[in-house]
């Protein structure tokens, strides 16, 4: 199994070298997750972050009519988890499952303080990673809240470049909090302000 | 003349599907590589496989191309498409779309809509053939090259018949025309007949066992569905046909160009794929329904 996203990550977000990811590396475990199995279901209680080796993931919940709301996608070097799940040791209200067939990094504490042991400045490479990850959620709030599906749309393919290939377009509606109908049209309409047939 | 010899014979591997209307075989870049093959980037094999008849014609949806051609011969069944340009058509047995996607199309491909509500036996080869890096964005275009189009050339001592799809066989040249030079036939040899083939010894050459079996160079079987990959050490092999066969034979230049590839996307650097990706998402291939 390779392990190159993960490696990268570590060595470029954590600043470890590649002697200090050699000497972490027996406690790295993975996980394999077929397409449309879950990491998670509701009412579990979350243990892990799931770093993507390869595949993609899906974060979300359930409306009370039983529409899914996703909150989340996570394609290869993104971490998805339910941390409040995680944090407190509550049942999560949300659901992880594999978009494709996907392999995942666990992370847990017990994980994160073997690397800390190799590398006392990963801790605070952790935390700005956490940082970055809330600075996210709030520009996710905002765009929510105030912007049009276009302006939605172009900061999602963005920031998930390959995604439209990956995942039904359904789904990526869900994610931006729009109808499918919606999206096709802001697609279409981008199409004719820009293709040069 | 120098024998080229076999580096492998591969046999089909477990089938997956494209879309729901494609059950293929990898052969390119399989167990090989994109750079070794080049500048055959891709080979998919679709081998006999009978569809149910369906008022709902399977197929693969809206998706995009940049950087490369497409090339489908139809053995069995029949394809329609579409693109996002307006252009479409119905790829027929025995005909050849060669298309060159280049700066990019979006497409999709799906049984044609009467030959899907009978049904039936349904074999395909999908290659994908590298563009010079100047090439790459050049405009799309279409040859669709119906089997009457295709020059024919019957085989000395009645020993079959070849289709020249591509490149030239004794001074009969192909009907595609193409950016590097590829040599592309259909050989329909008969049970017991012999034949060679002579390309330049760096062309990156293979054959495609559409229909019975045949043995290469004197001493090598190559069933029906296995994929035949020739070294480069000498220029010239034969093929005895152990029963009526056909059999695609592929031999092209290699382009000895960097190549960054990500799903549809074959380009030669990191940054022209995110750019593909961008001009992808942001309409510049154009909006195709599904």
């Amino acid at each position: 199994m390779g392990l190159a996203n993960f490696k990268k990550h570590l060595i470029e977000k954590g600043g470890l070298s590649e002697d200090e990811f050699a000497r972490i590396e027996p406690f790295i475990q993975i996980r394999k997750v077929s397409k449309n199995d879950y990491l998670l279901q509701q009412g579990d209680i979350c243990s892990h972050s799931f770093f993507v080796e390869e595949g993609v993931l899906r974060l979300y919940d359930l409306s009370e009519d039983g529409k899914e709301n996703i909150l989340q996608f996570a394609t290869e070097k993104w971490i998805v988890t339910d941390r409040g799940s995680v944090y407190f040791q509550q049942p999560s209200t949300y659901y992880i499952d594999a978009i494709e067939d996907t392999v995942v990094v666990m992370l847990d504490d017990a994980f994160v303080n073997e690397v800390v042991k190799v590398n006392i400045g990963f801790r605070k490479q952790n935390e700005i990673l956490l940082q970055n990850h809330i600075r996210h959620l709030y520009k996710r709030i905002s765009l929510l809240l105030g912007a049009s599906a276009r302006v939605r749309y172009l900061e999602f393919v963005n920031m998930y470049p390959d995604i439209m290939l990956r995942v039904p377009q359904w789904m990526i509606a869900s994610y931006l909090g729009i109808t499918p109908e919606s999206l096709s049209r802001v697609r279409k309409a981008l199409a004719e302000e820009n293709f040069k047939s | 003349m120098k024998t080229r010899h076999i580096e492998k014979v591969t046999q089909p591997g477990t089938p997956h599907f494209v879309g729901d209307g494609f059950r293929v075989h990898n052969f390119i870049p399989g167990t090989s590589t994109m750079q070794r093959m080049d500048p055959f980037i891709m080979l998919d094999y679709n081998s006999k496989y009978n569809f149910p008849a369906t008022d709902q014609p399977k197929g693969v949806g809206v998706h995009p191309h940049r950087g490369f051609e497409t090339v489908t011969l139809a053995y069995k069944g029949r394809v329609e498409h579409n693109d996002s340009s307006g252009g479409g058509g119905v790829i027929d047995e025995g005909d050849v779309q060669w298309m060159t996607a280049a700066s990019g199309v979006l497409h999709k491909e799906f049984h044609e809509t009467e030959w899907s509500k009978k049904g039936g036996e349904f074999q395909m080869v999908q290659l994908w053939i590298n563009l010079p890096a100047k090439d790459k964005m050049s405009p799309p275009k279409y040859q669709a090259i119906s089997n009457t189009q295709i020059t024919k050339v019957a085989l000395p001592d009645n020993a079959g018949e070849l289709e020249v799809i591509a490149g030239a066989y004794n001074g009969h040249k192909g009907a595609a025309s193409t950016f590097s030079p590829i040599e592309m036939y259909n050989l329909r040899l008969k049970k017991g007949a012999k034949t060679q083939f002579t390309f330049p010894e760096n062309y990156t050459t293979a054959l495609v066992m559409v229909e019975g079996d045949a043995k290469v160079n004197g001493d090598t079987e190559a069933p029906q569905d296995h994929f035949v990959m020739f070294s480069n050490d000498g220029d010239t092999f034969t093929v005895e046909a152990l029963t009526d066969t056909v059999i695609l034979v592929l031999s092209g230049e290699p382009i000895k160009e960097p190549i960054a590839a990500h799903g549809p996307f074959v380009m030669n650097t990191q940054e022209e794929l995110i750019e593909a990706f961008q001009d992808f998402n942001t309409g510049k291939f154009g909006y195709l329904e599904d």
